[in-house]
């Protein structure tokens, strides 16, 4: 994990990312993000004009080393499905690059996107809403396919049964429609679905958060499994951080359209460097009543993203605000460069990182 | 093709309005009336379904046989038989000749000589015509009932009592022929008691004869079995049950084009108002504001005085109406479909946006305009008759019901009450069946439904 905000341009991964994609083998990152920005415009007045705008993603940047997941925090409302859509490009971002194996996914179009498309692949929330009733299992799973004219109709099938073993359905599902199956199987179709363009990106929108907790393991270690087997590389979104730790290798905390603090999975939840990380790690329920709090609650609403608060976002309800925080607007900092991999640089965007 | 196969919602959806008996039945009459209302021409004509003439099979609903070919005689101020065979008389002559070789044979007994003797003088004695069941077209005039008594007096009054008594048995009115055959008809007729003016049509007016006591009158004629008007005729004679089928199909065929034409058009320009959304979403909008503001009755007046209104002007301007309100659900429905994650999921397989539309949207949109779609025909079909009552409709002769209901309710026919019930029993009967079956497809598509285990 880079961070490309401050300086981080001088780093090796994002001049090789910007380069040809021939350099980019061996661990090198996969997708670089850079300052993504995603703004919903706010009409009003008589004539229905621009009259400001909501910042849902405002300058998000990161990279991600292929076979590696990210683990996207934070909480509802903060940006983290707009990232998502702008990553697959459902929706295209004001502004920022989005580099895939070197190609600007942010600015691709026509034919160029079509196949860009075939790489990055998405793991939706809701398996109720994601997919189609009126289709079989087989003709969902197969439609990526026939979009992308890959093989023949026999094939496509055959490729069909394959991954609905892979994913722990039987092969003889494909004829059943969606509301034969339970939610976690119905994410299991999701995930197969997400798999049959063999794509090296997969982003899932809280692919759990919908299901029991009972079947939540179930379709992680489906996910963990095959990252293993086909080198998948996953951004996770999420608001659930022990699924983090579970899932992921870096970790990249998101408040307010931006990203707040990222680095390795074990430096964030052993050290937090900013408030609001530190927050949100304490209200993990521990299953112990002696265990003390040490950190106070965050008090207040998170703020509207039409007009977000001047300096740093989270000021007006961090306990440790100063002066200062209502003016600056701070910048993704490095805390330690631990060990001789800026990859995986633990960084923090607050003032006072070093002192709290 | 996903939608050419029945996805389980939709079966059972269908299962669900099968088990609904009501609508169900009402469905499978209302369809029943459609499909036999195509076949019309089968069932109410004035050609014989099958005419058997010495042997030989015709049939007058696909060829055109003059009064020659079944050596039939023309009317009488006709000097030629070119004319087109009139077929309920032909039936009836032919039964005529039938009835009148089984009486002489009767008197004559069975000799050889007296059968072929028979045979010559009624050739066609074996011979019968099959008329549909409604022996009328919805075109032709019938005065008979005022003019049979006319016809057999003045055979009477030239002495020629066997034509006389022929006619009236052609015509079925069999105990006036009889009384001509035993010759008491004179002794009848003489008595002013009787027959105040001394001929047949007075006998009708005072009663003394009940089964001709309803003759003599012009047109709107009641109901009777003997010329097969079964629910009566028309001030022009024409015959009520026809009319009433014929105008069925001309505006249940009005209906269905109306309704699929403004549901494609509607599902379309909706469909990509709520698809492509934004600034063309709200600049048609308001273009189909402005059309919807126009008042569709005043264009049809406006057309009606500028062309002669036919069935497919009077189609092409309600359509360019109907339509609109259909791109107010379909538009809708597509803004909420659109942004379900099957539908992002397509998008972002990089699925082009017609086969989103098609292949995942609509199959999903659809529902509100299948509930939908019965009231919009019973709706096109009253609209249909509305203008046809008010003379905006289809052009004079055409069988309407709109134009039943416009005769009833004249001030001389307000006791002919034939003419009232029938156009306003069709009516009736038709919107109680589609409302039936609009309140089954609802009750089938209620999505509440799901929400329960069964």
């Amino acid at each position: 994990m880079t961070q490309n905000a401050s300086g981080g341009g001088s780093s090796p991964e994002s001049t090789a990312g910007g380069g040809a994609g021939s350099a980019l083998q061996g661990g090198d990152a996969l997708l670089q993000v850079r300052g993504l920005r995603m703004h919903y415009p706010v009409r009003g007045g008589v004539l229905g004009g621009r009259i400001g705008s909501i910042r849902a993603v405002d300058g998000v940047s990161f990279s991600l080393r292929k076979g590696e997941t990210l683990g996207l925090v934070g909480e509802s409302g903060c940006g983290k499905s707009t990232l998502a859509r702008a990553l697959t490009r459902l929706e295209t971002p004001t502004a920022g690059r989005v580099l895939f194996e070197g190609k600007d996914i942010a600015s691709a179009s026509g034919a160029e996107l079509f196949r860009l498309r075939r790489e990055i692949q998405m793991i939706f929330q809701d398996p109720y809403s994601s997919l189609n009733p009126r289709m079989t299992v087989g003709e969902i799973i197969r439609e990526p396919l026939a979009v992308h004219r890959l093989g023949t109709k026999e094939e496509q099938l055959g490729k069909v049964r394959d991954l609905l073993e892979t994913v722990g359905l039987g092969a003889d599902m494909v004829g059943r429609y969606p509301h034969e199956f339970s939610g976690g199987q119905r994410q299991r179709i999701g995930v197969a679905r997400a798999l049959a363009l063999d794509p090296k990106l997969v982003i899932a929108d809280e692919p759990v958060s919908a299901l029991d907790v009972s079947v939540q393991s179930q379709v992680l270690n489906l996910m963990v499994r095959l990252q293993r087997e086909r080198g998948l590389t996953y951004v996770f979104i999420t608001h659930d951080l022990s699924v983090v730790e579970h899932v992921s290798d870096t970790v990249a905390i998101m408040y307010l359209g931006r990203i707040v603090e990222q680095g390795p999975v074990d430096q964030i939840f052993r050290s937090p460097a900013h408030p609001y990380t530190r927050a949100l790690l304490e209200a993990i329920p521990v299953p112990d009543p002696r265990q003390r709090k040490d950190e106070a609650p965050v008090k207040g609403e998170t703020p509207s993203p039409v007009s977000p608060p001047p300096g740093c976002p989270f000021h007006p309800r961090c306990h440790h605000a100063i002066a200062e925080c209502r003016s600056t607007v701070p910048e993704l900092e490095v805390m330690e460069t631990s060990g001789a991999d800026p990859a995986h640089a633990h960084t923090a965007a607050c003032i006072r990182r070093h002192e709290i | 093709m996903v939608w050419l196969r029945i996805d389980p919602i939709t079966r059972k959806r269908f299962e669900r309005f099968r088990r609904i008996k009501r609508g169900y039945y009402s469905f499978l009459i209302l369809l029943a009336a459609m499909v036999l209302s195509v076949f019309a021409p089968y069932l109410a004509e004035s050609r014989a379904l099958i005419v058997w003439h010495q042997g030989l099979p015709y049939f007058p609903t696909f060829e055109y046989y003059t009064m020659d070919t079944f050596a039939q005689d023309p009317p009488p101020a006709w000097g030629m038989g070119d004319l087109e065979t009139e077929y309920l008389r032909l039936q009836r002559e032919w039964r005529l000749e039938g009835f009148l070789y089984d009486r002489e044979l009767g008197e004559m007994g069975s000799s050889p000589d007296a059968l072929s003797a028979l045979d010559a003088k009624y050739p066609n004695h074996g011979s019968f015509v099959v008329m549909p069941a409604i022996p009328w077209d919805p075109y032709q005039s019938d005065f008979w009932s005022n003019e049979i008594l006319n016809e057999v007096d003045l055979l009477l009054e030239a002495g020629d009592s066997e034509g006389a008594e022929h006619l009236a048995r052609r015509d079925g009115l069999e105990e006036l022929a009889d009384v001509i055959y035993s010759g008491e008809v004179r002794a009848l007729i003489a008595d002013p008691g009787r027959s105040p003016t001394g001929d047949l049509k007075g006998l009708a007016r005072t009663g003394a004869m009940p089964s001709i006591a309803g003759l003599g009158v012009v047109p709107p004629n009641a109901p009777g079995w003997n010329r097969r008007h079964y629910l009566g005729t028309d001030s022009q004679g024409r015959d009520v049950a026809s009319r009433l089928l014929y105008g069925f199909r001309i505006s249940i065929f009005f209906a269905l084009f109306l309704t699929i034409f403004s549901q494609v058009v509607g599902t379309v320009i909706g469909s990509v108002q709520g698809y492509v959304g934004g600034r063309f979403d709200i600049v048609s909008q308001r273009v189909l504001e402005v059309l919807l503001s126009i008042p569709f009755l005043y264009v049809v007046i406006i057309m009606a005085a500028l062309f002669q209104p036919s069935f497919w002007l009077l189609l092409g301007i309600m359509a360019l109406f109907q339509w609109i309100g259909i791109t107010f659900f379909m538009r809708t429905e597509m803004y909420r479909e659109k942004t379900r994650e099957y539908c992002l999921a397509a998008r972002s397989y990089g699925a082009s946006h017609l086969r989103i539309i098609f292949r995942h949207l609509l199959p999903n949109a659809l529902t509100p305009l299948v509930t939908f779609t019965p009231f919009a025909v019973v709706a096109a079909i009253f609209s249909l008759t509305a203008l046809d009552y008010l003379g905006y409709g289809l052009p004079a002769p055409t069988p309407s019901w709109g134009e039943l209901i416009d005769q009833a309710l004249q001030i001389e026919n307000r006791d002919k009450l034939w003419l009232t019930f029938a156009p306003f029993g069709a009516l009736t009967i038709t919107l109680v069946l589609v409302v039936f079956i609009g309140e089954s497809v609802r009750e089938a598509f209620d999505p509440k439904q799901y929400a329960k285990y069964e």
